[in-house]
């Protein structure tokens, strides 16, 4: 039987250096919430539902919106990125909906 | 999730709801960033759901998760996650038989599921005949996972798909139009991996098409032909082995797409009377390229008459609806509508004049998102008069190509904005001719019978 040494067809990659997440906030009352909305159908109903559950939970948090309906695209990439990054100033965590 | 991390890079915590469906790609989009523990919350709403009662049972399941995904404490994993060490791929990676080859190739998620030919040194060796530039020639990186394309990973691919030398140039051309494809909506890193299924499209214009027996003609998108079934079947192997764009993981098309398997041929230039693609997008005649969109649909109709009335009446009336527009039109078509004075130009303005939709469902197809912004999906849902389905006459591109027969065929889909990354000259070595003629007589011989 013929033996076939072969190579490999997968490519190199540069590893990423691995970065940790950031620091949580300790608790949700009185802090601002963003909630940031993509390019799918989906996602304004799903954050609204998330909204209305958490403002009965956290009376005294406050909530932000942001759109992004550029599809795959970030925000910091587009033109809203100055409106964006001046958001993300002004809230105390981030929500994101939706994949997919 | 890439939105996600440029805020945990602004020191922000952040939690993304994600469809369970999409976990594996979720962890791997984290992983490719560099931000392995990335939190996330798998729920059941619904891909795309506009059921309010759907979205809402899926939420409900999920808010505690979503409350505690933002307050609860980092573990030491998570605030500093500890890097694997990422080992070099051995170049030589296995040596067996025929069905072991195949077998392990099939099992490591290198392969379409085929069988491949063993890419052997030889057999890469002989591949790499077929360009001037040496195997660790670096073109750039691959996007999903940025892997190093070089020419020797195309031709290993290459021979995989069963490729012939000649056909080298044509996937280093190929290859560098991805890498360099359109960033966002309208390039390879959507079109490559969304749940839309779509299949990159190739056409092949200039010399080279003839030259190394791309079929225009009779049954040129069915199987048959080596070189329009090997080009779109490497080309999708270099997107999975050195893209890193593996189905259900970083590919999430919905249904698939069979065109996936290959999707190649070339313009009929000798037959056609107007000026081929290539020629339209700023190349000479005499140069060789090949063009890249990416439709998820396939069309056939005959036309209602073969004068020039009765075959834009047909492609109007049968057109799907899609971003991007090719029409393939036969020799025989194509020369009726020239004689009665319809260049391509001419063409495009009956489309955008005669294919009309009601306002109302230009909102319902592709209404991604809330606000709506001009473009598809631009019209106002209370609008209730027709509109034209498309905008820009250059998001139609017409082709000459097929055999004898009355058919019509629309490829419809994504493709690049007007102006941006489709199309790449096809570079061939010096002793092209010497190659050309040496394969250029592996074609298949019909027995009578």
């Amino acid at each position: 039987m013929n033996t076939y040494e072969v190579l490999s067809p997968w490519a190199e990659a540069d590893s990423i250096p691995w970065r940790g997440i950031s620091e949580r906030i300790s608790d949700l009352s009185g802090k601002k919430i963003g909630l940031l909305v993509n390019s799918k159908r989906t996602a304004e109903p799903t954050l609204k539902a998330v909204e209305n559950r958490l403002r009965k939970k956290f009376p005294d948090a406050s909530f932000s919106w942001f759109y992004n309906l550029k599809a795959n695209e970030i925000a910091i990439t587009t033109n809203k990125k100055g409106d964006f990054e001046k958001w993300l100033d002004d809230v105390d965590t981030v929500i994101n909906a939706y994949g997919d | 999730m890439y939105e996600s991390i440029t805020i945990e890079e602004r020191n922000i915590p952040t939690v993304s709801l994600v469809n369970y469906g999409f976990l594996n790609d979720a962890e791997s989009a984290s992983r490719a960033k560099g931000m392995p523990y990335l939190r996330y919350i798998p729920t059941n709403v619904p891909c795309e759901s506009s059921v309010i009662f759907d979205i809402e049972a899926g939420i409900d399941e999920v808010m505690d998760k979503i409350v505690d995904a933002i307050i609860r404490p980092l573990s030491p994993e998570e605030r500093s996650p500890e890097q694997k060490e990422t080992s070099k791929p051995q170049r030589i990676i296995y040596k067996g038989s025929l069905e072991e080859v195949n077998r392990h190739f099939y099992t490591h998620g290198w392969s379409d599921g085929m069988p491949v030919i063993p890419p052997t040194e030889e057999a890469v060796a002989e591949m790499l005949t077929g360009t001037d530039l040496p195997p660790d020639h670096f073109l750039g990186k691959l996007q999903s996972r940025n892997g190093k394309v070089t020419i020797e990973k195309i031709a290993v691919n290459a021979v995989m798909a069963g490729c012939l030398p000649t056909y080298m140039p044509v996937l280093i051309a190929a290859t560098q139009n991805l890498i360099e494809s359109e960033p966002g909506f309208n390039g390879y890193t959507t079109f490559g991996f969304s749940t839309g299924s779509w299949a990159p499209f190739w056409v092949i214009n200039g010399p080279v098409a003839g030259q190394i027996n791309i079929n225009n003609s009779s049954g040129a998108l069915s199987p048959g032909n080596i070189a329009n079934a090997v080009i779109g079947r490497a080309i999708g192997l270099i997107i999975k082995n050195l893209g890193g764009v593996r189905k259900g993981v970083e590919d999430m098309g919905t249904m698939g797409n069979p065109m996936k398997y290959t999707l190649v041929i070339s313009e009929n230039e000798k037959e056609s009377p107007w000026e081929p693609l290539h020629v339209e997008l700023g190349y000479k005649r005499e140069d060789s390229t090949i063009t890249l969109s990416f439709p998820n649909c396939y069309l056939q109709h005959i036309p209602y008459t073969s004068d020039a009335e009765g075959i834009l009446m047909a492609i109007a009336d049968n057109m799907p609806r899609g971003m991007r527009y090719n029409i393939i039109i036969t020799p025989a078509h194509a020369k009726n509508l020239m004689r009665e004075g319809y260049d391509k130009e001419k063409i495009r303005k009956y489309i955008v004049e005669n294919k009309l939709v009601t306002a109302k469902k230009m909102v319902a197809f592709m209404g991604m998102g809330p606000v709506r912004e001009k473009g598809s999906g631009s019209k106002s849902a209370g609008e209730t008069g027709m509109v034209p389905l498309i905008d820009d006459p250059r998001f139609i591109r017409l082709i000459v190509a097929g055999g004898p027969g009355a058919w019509i065929s629309h490829l419809t889909g994504g493709g690049a904005t007007p102006g941006k990354k489709e199309i790449q000259k096809i570079e061939l070595p010096i002793n092209w001719d010497d190659l050309v003629a040496r394969y250029r007589n592996i074609v298949p011989e019909y027995e009578r019978y």
